[in-house]
């Protein structure tokens, strides 16, 4: 079954996005060796039952605790997953550092902006549409408290598609590995 | 004028200036990097955290991270 990773830092809504997505078809399920749960479901994903996982929080791909040691060897088990990755959108910029490390790795992406009322409220303006054409990834905003942007998302999901980093670089004119 | 993070006085704001290689890639996924305003909120007591605030959001490091991060502050 094709599986879809959430990923995201911790408290951007993660656990809400997938209850809402997965429904009632959860199980709670503690990873092998640690304390560290996680929560897996169903939804159905373009006439198709795909697999849906609740990746706990982390704020990047070099984990520095349990819980992010857990989320990057999830990520890098299931090599032909998904991944939706989860960015409080009054928090942009720490968000997307964990988004390019995903679509660095190769994967296929879709970013749900989340939280969307949130930065609203703290007069945070996104161009959602600008992001999508740098990344060449889908993004989509929702607020999963309320259910918005939800439908959008899983309809994106189906044509989300590996981003280039070297492009992502070129457009926005800077320097590949800097760091590291 | 410069000093590290950990230095910073409650309230005292600066630009960061200069992170240790050794931790860059570990705390950009929390927002800071160079040339990151940042401004000192809390220090815990204890050689513990202090939290500073970058982008409106709060994030705490710990005093050993921050003993390798420079900042210019405002005077």
């Amino acid at each position: 079954m094709r599986k879809v990773l959430l990923m995201g830092q911790a408290n951007v809504g993660k656990s809400v996005l997938f209850n809402r997505l997965a429904g009632a078809h959860v199980t709670e399920s503690n990873y092998p060796g640690t304390t560290v749960d996680f929560a897996k479901g169903r939804m159905r994903l373009d006439h198709e039952d795909v697999e849906i996982i609740d990746v706990p929080g982390t704020f990047s791909l070099e984990p520095k605790d349990r819980a992010e040691e857990v989320a990057a060897s999830m990520l890098k088990e299931e090599k032909d997953a998904l991944v939706v990755c989860v960015i409080d959108s009054s928090k942009v910029e720490r968000g997307l550092y964990l988004t390019l490390e995903v679509i660095e790795k190769g994967y296929p992406v879709v970013v749900a902006l989340n939280m969307w009322d949130v930065a609203k409220d703290g007069n945070i303006k996104i161009d959602a549409k600008k992001l999508e054409q740098i990344l060449g990834v889908p993004v989509v905003s929702t607020v999963a408290t309320r259910g918005e942007g939800l439908k959008e998302l899983v309809l994106r999901m189906k044509k989300a598609a590996p981003g280039e980093v070297e492009k992502i670089v070129e457009k926005v004119g800077g320097k590949s590995g800097t760091h590291n | 004028m410069e000093k590290k993070l950990s230095q910073m006085k409650y309230e005292e704001k600066g630009r960061i200036k200069e992170i240790d290689q050794s931790l860059r890639a570990q705390i950009a996924g929390m927002g800071i990097r160079e040339g990151k305003e940042v401004e000192m909120m809390t220090k815990q007591p204890i050689k513990g955290p202090v939290v500073v605030n970058v982008d409106r959001s709060n994030t705490s490091i710990g005093l050993g991270l921050a003993d390798k991060i420079t900042v210019e502050v405002e005077r």
